[in-house]
């Protein structure tokens, strides 16, 4: 008879709270309940208790509310149902039997997964009792959460969780049966003999007993009391005491309530617990409400992922964009289940040691004004941490994917993660990644991820760039001295316009492509001058490359009808407008414009795309004052007339509206990114602006209209830099937009024609800056972008932050265009 | 849990074009596991859309019937209950309870079900139930011309079977709904 004295004191947890994984050490259950949120932070046991017998309580009336059997009347059964609507056929939604029903078919979908849960652990996952638990569990979080319903992969996530619960408990029944002694029910500390007599008490026998005690080595570990133990041990002992706080139902180590626990544990990790990241919304298909881009939260998340490696590894990332291989092919699997199902469960259980043990709370952010926010995955060191596992892992299959070309060669080298892998270098990897993605998210708050998933919208070939490898920051204010300069310029514009009829031998679509996609790729990159932040360099060149060719996809599946030497002219002047701008930093837009035309002039069908990418990288670089921003608006507003003035109108229109989170200074890039997209499909502006001759000034208004209004919102930045871009180089592409325009019309090189052409595109131009004025005012709302064509989503995607811009610069507008009538 | 629908005397088209649309409404596939049709559909096509409810059809032969060969009765066995199928022109006098008893001694069924009368009726009688479920589309019978269109599903939980009974009076669907429980006797052989 071992005379254990137990310590009469409130156990407390103090010291397994604070040093968790040395205690806890093995109880990844506990551990993780506490992580997840589960069971409160308090060193209390008296707490843990009652938080775990809350919680299991939660779960049970859960449980009985839910899973209904129609057989069972209502409301106690007294009253007769009416059977009108309680019958097994009715239709009504709220009988007990279409719930009934309903239940029935959400059952079906999870058993269907169920059935394939880890059959290399079938032993314990196949089993009925498991199963029946499992099934339970997702149905019953599936009926209390209906907007998201029963999703591939819950299950997975839930299956691990049920098995650190598991293998707690069973470690509690080995602990049991080694420590036997301390698990007596001993309930005040006495072991009573079994006789009748409480109080006759044999001293001797006691002290004898005393002395065998002390004496013996013991043959099981008969320690003296319970803080002799191990800690961990320990712990387990105190967490099964059935007396304390809440009696059974707070027994922290618990196989009666592992349903329950389980439950509580999955909805916490789903949920994410007040913290930032909720793996619930990697289900949602729909975008989140505090969503800037519209999209779903999965695609935000892998778009993160993809950011993060463009920024520690940019050559692979390129390759990757390049190759096509968007992020969410296999990051969707891999957040979904929380890398579940790349690698085996017991490396699981150790990564999600470490994603667990990471904070969740989201950060604070540094604090905008334009508040295009980071990705939301990056928001919490948890969050960090999963995309820099989620990094770390592709890192870890670099040489694989550098050696192949071929897109799906890479993703199934992704999806098909390899076994033996040193999981503890991957998360070491993954720990530094975390502290570099935090970092940097806090220095590129502005990193919208739109633009990528619009390029990839838009994309309409197989070239689709990645959902994310530019950086867009918000337009700078368009300061009112552009309204002037644009002036001058639409003046000199004329003029020039004039001058320039020479027709251009036609070059493909390609030409004028390529040159494009240099300079959207480098309007892209280009930071926000306003925000004189930092670019990575990394970023540009694959930027510009991937844009390039999804510029090149987008306009060689257009069929432009129009004459190849506005291509010419359009790649022309893209090229030298980006040469000019690389050599002047404050020039003013005339300048530009001139040289521009006078290259345009030259003609030559040399190509372009590598030439672009050279000179967009000296802009990159030499983007960070607005002027360069004024300088990018023209010279794009310069290429984008021009390109404009050879693609339908189809294009002219979508180039405005399309959505193309482009930053202020690629205003070029929004000027001919708009045009891509629109090529490929994607937003057509209003249908007014179709019209031929004048299309080219309309343009130039859309575009100019475009600078001016500086939105902050992601959709409708892209709108809005092509706008502001037209704006600010208004001047500067009336130039040259005169200049292409009379190359384009040059069917008519009689200086009479040319004239009334001009005269007429400018009333054009007027008119439909007015119009567009009008538009534009009228709309200020995000929204998603389309692939199609819609009008009105065009417009909505403007946001209106910078309404004020707008609405000076609409007033500029007016002024011109009414000058512009005058004429 | 499973549900039975029980009809018959659907006469379509000699007397009736198509089941009533607010019961037309109500039968739905997948909700229900078998269908016992009494008889007298009475062309193919009526079949064909019985089918589409439910793959498992039983059907017996009624006076009318185009189709010759469906059997003259049926028995099958569902959860813990035997289900009994006949046409009921042959149990004469028609309707009549005594008579159908003695049916349902031959068949040895816990449950048997019957039409031809067009009017729904339920008999606890002598451990077992007789049941007839009426005409679901409301034809005229030989022998009345005041039909209400109904039908019966029957709703088998292990030892118990609740019998819905829809009925279409002035247009508007009324349920009933009578329990009846097997006693867990062993079935005594009929010979």
């Amino acid at each position: 008879m071992s005379k254990e004295i137990v310590n009469e004191e409130a156990p407390s947890l103090t010291g397994v709270v604070s040093a968790e994984n040395r205690t806890l050490g093995s109880l990844r259950s506990v551990r993780w309940r506490l992580n997840l949120g589960v069971l409160p932070p308090s060193p209390s046991l008296d707490d843990l208790r009652r938080e775990t017998a809350d919680s299991r309580r939660r779960y049970a009336e859960l449980r009985r509310r839910l899973l209904l059997d129609p057989h069972v009347p209502k409301n106690g059964g007294s009253n007769s149902p009416d059977l009108v609507m309680d019958n097994p056929l009715s239709q009504n939604p709220d009988s007990s039997w279409g719930r009934f029903f309903r239940n029935a078919e959400l059952e079906k979908m999870v058993d269907q997964d169920l059935s394939r849960l880890y059959p290399e652990h079938g032993s314990y996952f196949q089993a009925l009792g498991c199963q029946g638990m499992l099934r339970r569990i997702l149905l019953l979080w599936c009926l209390s959460h209906p907007e998201f319903g029963y999703r591939q992969g819950m299950h997975e996530l839930l299956a691990p969780l049920l098995y650190v619960l598991h293998v707690d408990v069973e470690r509690l029944s080995e602990v049991r049966k080694i420590h036997k002694d301390h698990f007596i029910d001993k309930f005040d500390g006495l072991l009573f003999e079994e006789n009748d007599v409480t109080y006759n008490f044999d001293f001797k026998k006691f002290l004898d007993s005393m002395n065998d005690e002390v004496g013996s080595q013991g043959n099981s570990k008969k320690v003296g009391s319970v803080d002799e133990l191990d800690p961990e041990i320990q712990t387990i002992i105190l967490l099964t005491d059935a007396y304390g706080a809440e009696g059974e139902l707070g027994i922290v180590l618990s196989d009666k309530f592992m349903e329950h626990d389980a439950y509580c544990m999955f909805e916490a990790l789903m949920s994410g617990a007040h913290g930032s990241v909720a793996v619930a919304d990697f289900f949602a298909p729909f975008p989140a409400l505090q969503s800037h881009g519209g999209l779903p939260p999965v695609i935000e998340a892998s778009a993160a992922l993809y950011h993060l490696l463009s920024v520690v590894d940019s050559s692979l990332h390129s390759h990757l964009v390049e190759l096509g291989v968007e992020p969410q092919y296999f990051a969707l699997r891999w957040l979904r289940v929380l890398f579940g199902r790349e690698f085996s469960l017991h490396d699981l259980l150790v990564v999600w040691d470490e994603i667990l043990t990471a904070d969740n709370s989201p950060l604070d952010k540094v604090s905008e004004n334009e508040e295009i926010s980071s990705f939301k995955l990056l928001d919490s060191h948890r969050g960090a941490l999963i995309a820099g596992m989620a990094v770390s892992m592709i890192l870890f299959v670099r040489s694989s994917l550098l050696a192949t070309e071929n897109a799906t060669t890479c993703l199934q080298r992704l999806l098909n993660f390899p076994e033996n892998i040193n999981l503890k270098k991957l998360i070491g990897k993954a720990k530094s990644l975390q502290i570099l993605a935090l970092e940097f998210k806090i220095s590129s708050s502005l990193l919208t991820f739109d633009v990528a998933y619009n390029r990839c919208k838009s994309a309409a070939s197989s070239r689709n760039l990645s959902s994310d490898s530019v950086s867009l920051k918000t337009l700078s204010l368009v300061p009112d001295s552009y309204w002037e300069e644009k002036w001058t310029v639409l003046n000199k514009a004329e003029e020039l316009r004039q001058d320039s009829l020479g027709k251009h031998a036609s070059i493909g679509k390609r030409r004028w492509s390529e040159k494009v996609k240099p300079v959207l790729s480098r309007t892209e990159s280009d930071p926000s001058p306003a925000r004189a932040e930092k670019y990575k360099k990394g970023h540009s060149s694959s930027v510009r490359r991937s844009l390039l060719e999804d510029l090149s996809q987008q306009l060689g599946l257009e069929e432009d009808t129009e004459a190849g030497d506005c291509f010419d002219a359009c790649n022309l002047d893209d090229r030298h407008s980006i040469e000019v701008q690389v050599e002047r930093q404050n020039d003013t837009s005339i300048e530009t414009i001139r040289t521009a035309e006078e290259r345009c002039e030259s003609g030559s069908g040399a190509s372009v795309s590598e030439e672009n990418s050279s000179i967009f990288s000296d802009p990159a670089s030499s983007c960070s004052s607005s002027n360069d921003h004024e300088n990018d608006t023209e010279k794009s507003s310069v290429s984008s007339t021009l390109s404009s003035d050879d693609n339908d109108d189809r294009h002219q229109s979508s180039l405005e509206d399309s959505p193309l989170p482009v930053s202020s200074p690629p205003d070029d890039v929004l000027l001919n990114y708009p045009h891509e997209n629109e090529s490929s499909g994607k937003m057509v502006p209003a249908s007014k602006e179709r019209r031929h001759l004048p299309s080219r000034f309309q343009w130039l208004l859309k575009f100019g209209w475009n600078n001016a209004s500086q939105e902050a919102s992601v959709k409708g930045v892209i709108n809005e830099t092509a706008k502001s871009a037209n704006r600010d180089s208004k001047s500067s592409t009336a130039d040259s937009s005169t200049a292409g325009a009379s190359r384009n019309s040059s069917p008519t090189s009689q200086r009479d024609v040319v004239d009334q052409n001009v005269m007429g595109t400018l009333k054009n131009l007027g008119q439909s800056m007015l119009e567009h004025i009008q538009v534009l005012e009228s709309v200020f709302q995000q929204d998603q972008v389309q692939v199609g064509s819609s009008d009105n989503s065009s417009r909505n995607n403007l946001v209106g932050k910078g309404q004020v811009t707008a609405v000076t610069a609409l007033k500029e507008l007016r002024k011109i265009s009414n000058l512009l009538s005058e004429r | 849990m499973v549900l039975v629908l029980a009809l018959g005397d659907l006469h379509i088209p000699h007397r009736a074009a198509d089941l009533p649309p607010k019961f037309k409404s109500m039968l739905v596939p997948g909700k229900i596991q078998h269908i016992i049709c009494t008889g007298n559909l009475c062309i193919k096509e009526v079949q064909d859309y019985l089918k589409t409810l439910c793959p498992d059809l039983h059907i017996t032969r009624g006076e009318y019937d185009e189709e010759t060969r469906y059997p003259e009765t049926k028995m099958l066995t569902i959860g813990q209950f035997k289900l009994g199928l006949c046409h009921g022109h042959q149990v004469i006098p028609w309707g009549d309870l005594d008579s159908l008893a003695m049916l349902q001694r031959q068949l040895d069924v816990d449950i048997l079900v019957t039409g031809h009368t067009h009017q729904f009726t339920a008999y606890k009688h002598e451990g077992g139930v007789v049941i007839n479920p009426g005409s679901a589309t409301g034809a005229y019978s030989s022998i009345t011309y005041d039909v209400n269109p109904s039908f019966v599903l029957m709703d088998i939980d292990g030892l118990r079977v609740v019998v819905y009974v829809y009925e279409l009076i002035d247009g508007e669907v009324k349920v009933d709904k009578i329990d009846f429980k097997k006693t867990a006797t062993t079935t005594h052989s009929a010979h």
